[in-house]
């Protein structure tokens, strides 16, 4: 195997949003790491800063965010190959515009209808980025979008491409904002929430068209999700965020298989899977914590069943499990006592293994 | 479970709800619909936006008037003109929690007024000391404390905000509710929280639901009996088991087939079964309901059961 191309690399991320009510410390030291074709999720519940983290990462910040510190390495290789890494952090926002955005990094968001512009055609949109970051001329342009538009899988795309936004279901319209991401040939394709907006039968279908895609194009993806199954989908690597920081972060069947940070026990076992037959549901007790306030230790301890007394002072480093697995929790000290996930839990990875050992062996 | 010899708390038979758009078109949102909850079971429609999941639910609690069908609640027909007494009945007994909590909940009144206003209006708190406790009693039983009664909708986050929707339904002591959506807007740890009090209070009070919800894990989880709808058509009806265990019609399928499930290896592999109505040759209209087992029933026309049972 070649040697991995490294597009993203995120170190020490640190940012804090101004607000009337005082600084919310949002983005308390975040390291991520994506090479070329592979796709990393990051999951966590809302406000644990996921979507900040790649806001950031496009140069995109509201104006009320502070970056303390941190660098955010991003490599392209210009139009005669040549390479180039920049650090986004460092850059203005008029030049990330230029050069970034749209042109080497997209980003897909949830809601289709805000997204687009309503008053503009569709094919207007798409050829937009095009025109804008390479000049190319209208009628190739043209020609590429009608492309674009098939390979989404929108059928008739010439009648299509008059058509305004409002006039598609959701599922092409994000089917349009995938083509019009995709239209500047990207490195990095960031997805945040792609498919929460939509239902079932077309999430499914849009997922394997992003994963279809991305195998033919071998772009990278940055997936921003809450949704588990999801995740199981697409990720080659997850990471799994809490109150600002990545708490457990490993290869997708590491941390489905193998969870060790009571966070993603409790994320694993709210979601009930089809097979799911007692008569409660696990919960993680409380709510995420207000970034307003912060205290001293592991902010999730308060929430935490297995809490130790050195969450409340301490906060946890990355304990590494194997090279690509590591998780931030006391438990996986050496002094601390040890500590076995829920039980349901153990039996549901126990009937997920078994399935897949049935597939692997059906294969 | 032995509900067949019970009678049915909400009969819906052959619901129609059109809406006329202009002379010459007119959206048939909900196609001849029919289905019953028993008290105390939850009753899961589930189907893809645009199905008229909602519009069933909305027809039902009567914010619509019903096109065609019989809705009878509580031994009541309740789908035509209603009476005084029938009406008072209607909003008493049958309640409905909402999807988005911030945009059901007044901003401009506390959360102690907004729980109690079925009360006031109802004038079924005579004394202020009662209605006071039991708001208090409400909002504990919800999992908040009784000093929150002071606060807005905005001080409190998106759980806590739907428990309050849910505090709001349930003060009325209701024995039919109607959980739109509920859960869809909140976190997926929250979303477990508040299924799982949902299920507590129906332990508790005996309280029937008919939970409107897209996400399938979900339904599954709290359901007994679930409905599947497509196009304003119920396509296939039955107890949870039946529905998972033994599905028949293509859509139903498709649908179960595009859950994903949080299993790396299997998920990677699968593909999603797909179905397009326009494209499969299946008309629903002609399709008569056919009973499979038990309490399940798909729709379909006597060639396309042949085929797919």
């Amino acid at each position: 195997m070649e040697k991995k191309d490294k597009i993203l690399s995120v170190r020490g991320l640190d940012i804090t949003f101004r607000t009337t009510a005082g600084p919310v410390h949002a983005i308390r030291g975040v390291d991520l790491d994506l090479y070329r074709g592979e796709t990393v999720a990051v999951v966590g519940e809302s406000g644990s800063g996921k979507s900040v983290t790649m806001r950031a990462a496009m140069g995109i910040l509201a104006s009320n965010a502070t970056v303390n510190g941190g660098t955010i390495q991003f490599s392209y290789r210009h139009a005669d190959g040549s390479p180039e890494t920049v650090d986004i952090l460092k850059k203005d926002k008029k030049w990330i515009r230029r050069h970034i955005n749209g042109k080497r990094m997209a980003m897909i968001f949830q809601d289709p209808m805000t997204s687009l512009d309503p008053t503009m055609t569709i094919g207007k949109q798409i050829v937009e980025g095009m025109i804008w970051h390479y000049k190319t001329p209208k009628n190739e342009a043209y020609q590429r979008a009608l492309e674009l538009l098939r390979e989404v899988g929108i059928t008739d795309a010439e009648k299509r491409m008059k058509n305004y936004p409002h006039q598609l279901s959701g599922g092409m319209r994000q089917r349009v904002v995938i083509a019009t991401a995709l239209a500047c040939d990207p490195d990095l394709l960031i997805c945040d929430e792609p498919t929460t907006a939509l239902d079932v039968t077309i999430q499914a279908k849009i997922l394997e068209l992003i994963r279809r895609i991305q195998k033919e194009r071998g772009i990278s993806v940055i997936y921003i999700t809450h949704d588990l199954g999801v995740v199981a989908k697409v990720a080659d690597y997850i990471e799994v965020m809490y109150a600002g920081k990545i708490v457990e972060k490993g290869t997708a069947n590491e941390i489905f298989y193998d969870p060790r940070h009571p966070y993603t026990w409790g994320l694993l076992s709210a979601m009930p899977d089809l097979d799911t037959s007692d008569e409660r549901l696990y919960t993680i007790p409380g709510s995420p914590p207000n970034l307003l306030h912060e205290k001293p230790g592991d902010a999730f301890a308060a929430r935490n069943p297995y809490a130790l007394k050195i969450d409340d002072r301490l906060t946890p480093p990355m304990f590494r499990i194997t090279d690509t697995h590591y998780a931030a929790t006391w438990l996986l000290d050496s002094r601390a006592p040890k500590v076995e996930m829920p039980v349901e839990l153990r039996a549901r990875i126990d009937r997920m293994k078994k399935e897949a050992g049935q597939v692997d062996t059906g294969k | 479970m032995t509900q067949e010899n019970k009678t049915p708390l909400l009969k819906v038979n052959g619901l129609c709800q059109y809406f006329p758009i202009d002379r010459r078109f007119t959206v048939k949102a909900v196609e001849n619909v029919s289905f019953c909850i028993y008290p105390g079971e939850t009753y899961g429609l589930v189907g893809e936006s645009g199905s008229g999941k909602s519009t069933i639910g909305r027809s039902i609690i009567r914010l619509y008037q019903p096109t065609a069908g019989k809705i009878t609640f509580n031994g009541e027909d309740i789908s035509g003109d209603l009476t005084k007494s029938q009406k008072s009945m209607l909003r008493t007994q049958m309640q409905m929690i909402f999807q988005d909590p911030m945009a059901s909940l007044n901003p401009r009144k506390k959360v102690g007024d907004i729980i109690a206003e079925g009360l006031d209006i109802h004038h079924m708190c005579p004394s202020r000391e009662e209605r006071h406790n039991r708001v208090a009693k409400m909002l504990e039983k919800v999992g908040l404390a009784p000093e929150h009664a002071e606060r807005y909708p905005h001080q409190f986050s998106g759980g806590q905000r739907q428990r309050v929707g849910i505090a709001r339904a349930l003060i009325m002591d209701p024995k039919l509710v109607i959980a739109d959506e509920c859960i869809s807007a909140l976190d997926v740890s929250i979303q477990a929280q508040v299924v799982n009090l949902m299920k507590n209070i129906q332990r508790d009070t005996g309280t029937a639901y008919l939970f409107i919800a897209h996400d399938l894990s979900m339904v599954k989880y709290i359901s007994d009996r679930i409905g599947v709808l497509h196009l304003g058509h119920l396509l296939e009806t039955g107890t949870t088991e039946e529905i998972f265990g033994n599905p028949i019609h293509p859509y139903t399928k498709s649908l179960l087939s595009a859950i994903p499930m949080p299993n790396p290896i299997v998920e990677k592999r699968r593909v999603a079964v797909s179905y397009d109505y326009f494209t499969s040759g299946i008309d629903y209209t002609k399709g008569t309901d056919h009973l499979v087992s038990g309490t399940h029933y798909v729709k379909c026309t006597d060639d396309e059961f042949r085929k797919w049972a």
